[in-house]
């Protein structure tokens, strides 16, 4: 029962501590007028939901998210950033115009209808987790649900890849710096 | 003799064809030769059915050939039929001979004239309009020719069409004509609705006394239309702006005398209605004394002859309108010859003037002419009515026939004798004035004689022709002592009135009375060595040069609203509904197109703003219908 | 234990208008693209609280494509911005407006 409670408030407290990070490195992320500032705090977001996703039973996921996301995304969003150079640009300048005025308002009514259909129309469907075994999101798993149910959708996203970095070398052509053309492991 | 029939009345059209076909292909010469040989062939073709008519008897000469079965719709079948009877043969022969003659004087006239070829075109299309309007078979067929011969005078009269005049002119012959086409169509339509066919025979039927008015007056309405009678008269003097044999053929001879042929054609139906008929004799003798007085007055050699046959025409209107329907044909054909003959001199006289019309220019032609004057003599003798020449013997028979009808017909009858005393009046002062005297100083400069050659002859030898007939053509019949065209027209049209040999005697003294006494004033006032000064009285002479104001009437009457009205309506409706409206149309998409292109900022910002406030409402309205 | 899975949604969904927030608002393509990222990222978890939540593989299988397609949407999106620096184009989304109507 200790043990069990401590453990629960263990989790509680990793969660608020993750989630918080999560959300406040995303607002840093929206709100930073320097763009390199805003990839390293979108580094922060990435990594506190991987700890989420740890959270969540989703080891292979967590492991994905870092070694993909922060690891080669964001290098090379960093990259792009040096190469194209200092420029600095806040979202709130020239006052308040119709659009920031939209934004705000569009963001906040989709906000708050998510947290109205989690919060009233869910119902207590959302309370009740079910149990899951110890199998549940190794790499095994994942991999076994690869190559049998999602099978297509497993060879699609090669293709997908495929596409996107010959897209990528004739955008890049006649540049002078390469980027980093990337398979994600898997 | 059915042959003979189709072919004078498709000759022409045949020619007309050729020549609007071969275009340039065919000399200017050729084609005039072409379309005079075209109309005697047609003469040749109606000779050859007047003799087959000659040899049947009475009661079967009234044949109706049908080429094909033209309209057929519901109950109502109408045939492209030609009707071969002893008025129609009467009438093919006039229109054919007077106008080969008459299109044989236009090769020399019209010598010369760089679109001879439409001009002999549009006769010969005229001689085949004027054709079917006396050969067809039904009256839908006669209101086609009705028609085409409008067409025809209007193409003519404005043939030289760089004269303002000649258009104006062309313009309000066919408008008027219209009016008198309108009111033919109403009646053929009652017609139709009653009898259910046009053919000539349900002229004879039973019709209410209403409807029999209303279709004669109708049919009267065309007639007084196309002849250029009270009150649809004032195109006439104008249509003298075309050719001069144009006004010889169409303007005296033939189309204006189909109102007269129209009433005897359909004389049963204005026996059935005796107020039109009577409203008919009645405008044919208002016309006479007012185309007389008016002709009193006129300068122009051309407009005085075209009055002249006015007053004639109403001559044989008043005749028609009393019954004496074989009377007024036989004063058709001596105008035919005569009026043809007058027309044809004055238009020598205007070729050896330099086309020059103004009579007060002219004098003394006499001595410069000699035959000339004697054609002009002889037709002008004929026209007053003189014995032994044409006129005498039938307008004579006219008058007389207005006595056997009682004391409507004694005022016809004097007014009728009172238009003699005008005709001799006005025609010989022409005479005098245009001939005699000595030669005028324009005379003296301008005149130049015709040449011997073949413009020459073909002026020549028509007019001859033509003063022969008018010398002998009224002997033909003697009302009182030979009659063989009444008994000719009789299985066609009974006449009505049959004046005694007396009552006929009369008359023709007291014509010839009043003619000669015509003549000694105009010889008084115009002719003599000492000339009488006319006199003058100022009020009547305006109002005779102003042509009795009718001009002016329809003016304001008709013209002028009507313009106020197209103006009005071309304000208010025309410019702000259909004018306005296109441009309108394209403006407005115009402008919602830029209203509606604002959307399309090119901003992404823009765009993802939308999708996202799209997607922000969508949301509530799922969560709200769930 | 831990939180239930309503509370992992509330953050994905505030994840989501943060990133929606982001989009609209900044002019930097860059940055932009860095909302885009953020948006993906709370849509993958709410995939995977779903997924957890429904004991079901799916649900992370899902996410993972999702990744993979957003780091190829990256490279794309990174390409053209360096090749619209290249050209000297100015890097403001409110400038690059040659379809405007």
């Amino acid at each position: 029962m200790i043990v069990a409670s401590v453990g629960n408030v263990l989790v509680w407290a990793v969660w608020v501590v993750a989630a918080f990070a999560c959300l406040g490195s995303a607002v840093a992320v929206v709100s930073f007028s320097n763009p390199f500032y805003s990839a390293l705090a979108l580094i922060g977001n990435l990594g506190s939901l991987a700890v989420l996703y740890l959270l969540l039973s989703s080891e292979f996921v967590a492991a994905a998210q870092v070694l993909v996301y922060a690891g080669a995304v964001m290098v090379m969003f960093l990259f792009v950033i040096a190469y194209v150079g200092p420029r600095t640009e806040s979202p709130w300048t020239g006052g308040p115009n119709w659009q920031a005025i939209g934004s705000v308002l569009a963001a906040g009514a989709l906000l708050v209808e998510i947290v109205v259909v989690i919060g009233l129309k869910a119902g207590g469907a959302l309370a009740h987790s079910h149990d899951v075994g110890g199998a549940f999101g190794t790499p095994s798993y994942i991999g076994r649900l690869f190559l049998t149910d999602h099978l297509l959708a497993f060879e699609i996203t090669s293709i997908v890849l495929l596409v996107a970095a010959i897209g990528g070398v004739i955008l890049g052509a006649h540049s002078r710096t390469v980027h980093a053309d990337e398979v994600p492991p898997l | 003799m059915i042959y003979g029939a189709w072919i004078c009345l498709l000759s022409p059209l045949a020619a007309a064809g050729l020549i609007t076909l071969a275009g340039e292909r065919i000399s200017r010469r050729g084609a005039g030769y072409l379309a005079t040989l075209s109309c005697f062939v047609a003469f040749g073709g109606a000779v050859a059915t007047f003799v087959g008519l000659l040899g049947r008897d009475g009661e079967q000469r009234s044949i109706v050939s049908t080429a094909w079965t033209w309209i057929s719709g519901g109950s109502y079948r109408s045939g492209f039929e030609v009707m071969i009877d002893p008025l129609s043969v009467f009438m093919m022969l006039i229109v054919s001979g007077v106008g080969a003659l008459i299109v044989a004087y236009s090769i020399g006239y019209m010598d010369g004239d760089k679109e001879e070829r439409r001009y002999f075109a549009y006769m010969a299309l005229f001689v085949f309009s004027m054709l079917l309007l006396v050969q067809g078979g039904n009256l839908l067929l006669l209101l086609a020719g009705w028609g085409m011969v409008g067409l025809s005078s209007y193409l003519l009269i404005g043939f030289w069409h760089e004269r303002p005049a000649a258009i104006a002119a062309a313009k309000k012959a066919f408008i008027m004509n219209a009016i008198g086409d309108a009111t033919m169509a109403l009646a053929l339509f009652l017609l139709i609705k009653k009898a259910g066919s046009l053919e000539f025979g349900i002229l004879g039927g039973e019709y209410s006394s209403t409807v029999a008015t209303l279709v004669a007056l109708g049919l009267l309405g065309g007639a007084v239309a196309k002849s250029a009678q009270l009150p649809l008269q004032t195109w006439l003097p104008d249509a003298m702006e075309g050719p001069t044999p144009v006004s010889a053929l169409i303007h005296a001879a033939t189309m204006v005398t189909a109102g007269v042929y129209l009433i005897v054609r359909t004389h049963a139906i204005f026996e059935s209605a005796p107020h039109v008929a009577d409203l008919a004799a009645g405008l044919g003798a208002g016309t006479l004394l007012v185309a007389g007085l008016v002709a009193l007055v006129q300068v122009d050699i051309k407009r005085v002859i075209a009055y002249s046959t006015m007053s004639q025409i109403g001559y044989m209107f008043l005749g028609v309108g009393l019954g004496a329907y074989a009377n007024g044909m036989f004063h058709l054909m001596t105008h035919a010859f005569f009026k043809a003959l007058l027309f044809m001199a004055a238009g020598i006289v205007i070729h050896a003037l330099a086309n020059e019309q103004d009579i007060r220019k002219m004098g003394g032609l006499r001595q410069l002419m000699p035959r000339t004057y004697l054609a002009f003599l002889i037709g002008s003798l004929a026209l007053v009515g003189i014995f032994p020449f044409a006129g005498f013997f039938s307008k004579d028979s006219i008058l007389a026939a207005a006595l056997d009808r009682g004391a409507y017909g004694y005022v016809l009858w004097v007014a009728g004798l009172a238009g003699t005393f005008l005709t001799g009046l006005y025609t010989f002062r022409l005479l005098f004035l245009v001939f005699w005297g000595e030669p005028s100083p324009f005379v003296r400069e301008h005149f130049h004689a015709l040449k011997s050659n073949a413009v020459g002859l073909s002026l020549a030898v028509p007019v001859a022709i033509l003063a022969v007939l008018s010398v002998v053509g009224g002997w033909i019949q003697w009302a009182p002592l030979w009659h063989p065209i009444e008994t000719w027209l009789q299985t066609a049209a009974e006449p009505t009135v049959s004046p005694e040999n007396w009552q006929e005697w009369v008359t023709s003294a007291l014509a010839l009375l009043f003619g000669i006494g015509g003549m000694y004033f105009a010889w008084l006032f115009y002719g003599a060595r000492e000339r009488r000064s006319v006199p003058r009285f100022a009020f009547a002479q305006r109002v005779l040069e102003h042509k009795f104001y009718f001009d002016e009437l329809y003016d304001a009457l008709f013209y002028r609203p009507t313009v106020w009205i197209a103006k009005g309506l071309y304000r208010w409706v025309e410019d702000p509904l259909v004018d306005e409206s296109s441009t309108s149309l394209g403006q407005d998409t115009r402008d919602l197109g830029r209203l509606v292109a604002r959307a399309q900022t090119g901003l992404l910002r823009t765009y993802a703003l939308a999708i996202a406030s799209s997607v922000a409402v969508l949301a509530v309205v799922f969560v709200a219908v769930k | 234990m831990g939180p239930n899975t309503a509370w992992y949604l509330g953050v994905a969904g505030f994840l989501f208008g943060v990133g929606t927030l982001g989009v609209l608002i900044r002019r930097n393509p860059l940055i932009v693209l860095l909302s885009l990222e953020i948006m993906l990222n709370g849509a993958n978890l709410a995939l995977i609280a779903f997924a957890r939540h429904l004991n079901n593989g799916d649900g992370q299988i899902f996410a993972l494509t999702v990744m993979a397609v957003a780091a190829s949407e990256v490279v794309v999106g990174l390409g053209l911005i360096v090749a619209l620096n290249r050209k000297r184009v100015p890097l403001d989304v409110d400038r690059l407006s040659s379809l405007r109507g």
